[in-house]
């Protein structure tokens, strides 16, 4: 434009030429990828969520954080497959062929996370992990070995490698560790990593219960070891058992895909989909087969609800979800009927209207149920988590410290891919969008 | 209006003289009904004078579709309509790349992204969070406790609603199409403006990591009142008018009683 010409509003032409001028940005190429992240939500004074600012603030004048309540991103180096919530700890496991495989953080005075070697005094172990800290396992080829799943129990964990076995760490006070009692063991600031190789097949998931743990073989047997007086090893008797050892009753010669436990009550969904259980009774979870509130030999639970696809055992309320994608809950507790069923000994379908199901949307569906020790938790196929149960120190996730009696959205910043349940906390993996 | 036959002039009993049957000069009174005299039209003059039209909903400018009217009467209806917080239905245009001050294409430029790694299914991922988390709005705002068994109910028929004032909530968002640069939404939505529909194309737009800017909206559905109730320019004549509202009655009527 010269000195000559009047400046008056820019002309349509002129705004056009300007626009097409202008140069344009570029956020994400064609090969932008979806990342994946881990969000942890809950009580942090136990270490169990990964973030020492919660726990010990950087700045003087910032107050510590009790409880996280809604998802809270945590920075990982590794992308995370597999993560466990334990009783005030937590383990997260690549899939990595390098050699730091398994991150713990949160309790560790019973060894639970391996041995953390204490920067001031280089002989003593640390009894709280703030920070995903890498535990090591005692690998003979740590380079090829991947692990391919984690669990954790009150005060022990599992680690599942694919040519390994399966590693155990943490309270053996009942054999859960599946080795041999030894009396007045101290376990802070244990070394012991014991390595379980002798199943019948490859072992395929591992499961802790509050003091047992179970296993599962690639040919569908289970295993279990530890506390029985529950009768949840399901191995005939209420003693300790302190070697994996094969269970029978129901579920012998079935090929079982799924076991789950968290408490003292144990479930197992077979390739049929039908769902056997045993342990602790005293919540009407078995009570459709038997009175005794202890049960310690895998029964089938004969519910006729459809074929069976994955269940999750709680503390006191157990869930299962069926093909079609509904999903039922019995036990004792918040069950997720609203504030009037506490209790049930059949399986009662929680209606799919509250999971995002209508007219608007009739292809959502749940694709996978978890349980904590009062809370359940669903993922649907769209990548959403719903959650209901006690709100212990803010374990939901909702932003509120009120217990929920029917399924809630969590608002999670991508797809939730996977959810690990505990006590008091959870840990998500989410791909971002 | 007024050129349509009005009421017809009241009637009343007057005494009237009339010639008595028998002899001349002697007058008698008669009973007979005549129209009164103020009835008359000449004296009360034409019958509508004014008309007290309300109107419902606002809707912009710039966009375009159902507009509710009430007349007379049809205002109080107005009222009660509104406190039945049902929901409208948009039509949303959308265009990527560019991004703008008002978030219509006729705003100022601001910026120009690349939109070559959106897809359709990136889309319905952050309309399926948009409705998440507006889901959950729709919760905690219509202010009934989520410890009691009715709660519990109402959640699963799907009926919890704000009933009172409320932030702009979206119940439902659909893609219609996907045509790269170009897109449609239908969303369904409570106490929203024009401007707000606009502004959340921009943000999907940021959320795909690119940018968009509103191209069209247009209600199709305002509570009762769809798109072929709905009287276009070349039929706001008399005729269509009081067809329209005669048609619409009984749905009015019925959505009122439901909800009241």
């Amino acid at each position: 434009r010269g000195l000559g010409v009047a400046a008056g509003p820019p002309s349509t032409r002129q705004l056009r030429e300007a626009e097409e001028a202008a140069s344009v940005f570029q956020y994400a190429g064609k090969a932008a990828r979806r990342k994946d992240r881990v969000f942890v939500w809950g009580f942090s004074y136990s270490g169990a969520l990964g973030v020492p600012s919660f726990v010990r603030p950087d700045a003087g004048w910032k107050k510590p954080r009790r409880i996280q309540p809604t998802p809270y991103r945590l920075e990982t180096e590794e992308k995370i497959s597999s993560a466990a919530c334990g009783y005030g700890f937590t383990l997260l496991a690549s899939n990595t062929r390098d050699i730091t495989k398994v991150w713990g953080m949160g309790l560790n005075k019973d060894s639970q996370l391996g041995f953390q070697r204490s920067r001031r005094d280089q002989t003593k172990g640390y009894e709280y992990v703030l920070e995903p800290s890498p535990i090591p396992l005692p690998l003979e080829k740590p380079q090829q070995t991947r692990v391919l799943q984690v669990s954790c129990g009150r005060a022990h964990s599992l680690v599942l490698t694919d040519s390994e076995g399966v590693f155990t760490m943490g309270n053996n006070s009942y054999g859960q560790c599946g080795r041999k009692v030894v009396e007045d063991e101290i376990y802070s600031g244990s070394h012991l990593i014991h390595q379980l190789k002798e199943f019948d097949s490859r072992v395929v998931q591992v499961v802790c219960g509050q003091d047992h743990s179970l296993f599962r073989t690639r040919k569908g047997t289970v295993y279990a070891c530890g506390w029985g007086a529950d009768g949840q090893t399901g191995l005939g008797h209420y003693n300790i058992t302190s070697v994996p050892t094969k269970l029978h009753g129901d579920i012998a010669g079935v090929n079982i895909i799924q076991v789950s436990s968290y408490g003292d009550c144990c479930l197992a969904v077979s390739d049929e989909g039908d769902v056997f259980g045993w342990g602790n009774s005293e919540y009407l979870q078995l009570a459709s087969v038997t009175e005794t509130t202890q049960v310690n030999v895998p029964r089938h639970l004969p519910f006729k609800i459809g074929k069976i696809k994955e269940a999750a055992c709680g503390g006191t309320g157990n869930v299962v979800l069926t093909e079609e994608g509904n999903v039922f809950v019995w036990g004792y507790g918040i069950l997720g009927k609203g504030p009037n069923l506490i209790e049930t000994a059949v399986p009662e379908m929680i209606p799919p209207s509250l999971f995002g199901w209508s007219d608007f949307s009739p292809d959502i569906r749940v694709a996978h149920v978890r349980c904590g020790l009062s809370q359940f938790a669903a993922l649907t196929n769209r990548g959403e988590l719903f959650v209901w149960g006690k709100n212990l120190r803010g374990c939901l996730g909702t932003g509120r410290m009120e217990d929920q009696y029917f399924p809630w959205r969590v608002t999670v910043p991508g797809e939730v891919v996977d959810v690990a349940c505990g006590v008091d906390h959870m840990v998500s993996m989410v791909r971002s969008f | 209006l007024n050129a349509a036959p009005g009421r017809a002039p009241r009637q009343r009993v007057r005494f009237l003289q009339a010639p008595a049957p028998g002899g001349g000069g002697a007058v008698e009174l008669v009973a007979a009904r005549v129209p009164v005299l103020a009835d008359h039209p000449l004296v009360r003059g034409p019958r509508f004078r004014k008309l007290k039209i309300g109107a419902g909903h606002r809707l912009d400018v710039k966009a375009s579709g159902v507009f509710v009217l009430g007349i007379g009467h049809g205002n109080k209806l107005l009222t009660e309509l509104y406190n039945c917080h049902l929901t409208k239905v948009y039509t949303v245009g959308g265009l990527f790349g560019k991004a703008t001050d008002d978030f219509s294409d006729t705003g100022n430029l601001v910026e120009k992204t690349t939109f070559d790694h959106v897809t359709r299914e990136k889309l319905e991922r952050i309309l399926a969070v948009i409705q998440g988390t507006n889901q959950k709005a729709l919760l905690m705002y219509s202010n009934i406790d989520m410890k009691t068994q009715e709660a519990y109910e109402l959640a699963v028929k799907g009926l919890i609603r704000p009933m009172g004032k409320s932030p702009p909530i979206i119940t439902a968002v659909r893609c219609l199409q996907f045509a790269l640069p170009e897109f449609q939404l239908e969303i369904h939505c409570l106490h929203e403006t024009q401007q707000y529909l606009r502004k959340m194309v921009h943000e999907i737009g940021l959320e795909l990591k690119s940018s968009a800017v509103c191209t069209q909206v247009r209600r199709i559905r305002d509570g009762v009142f769809t798109v072929d109730d709905a009287l276009p320019r070349t039929q706001w004549n008399l005729q269509s008018i009081q067809e329209a509202i005669w048609n619409c009655q009984l749905k009015v009527e019925t959505e009122l009683e439901k909800t009241l």
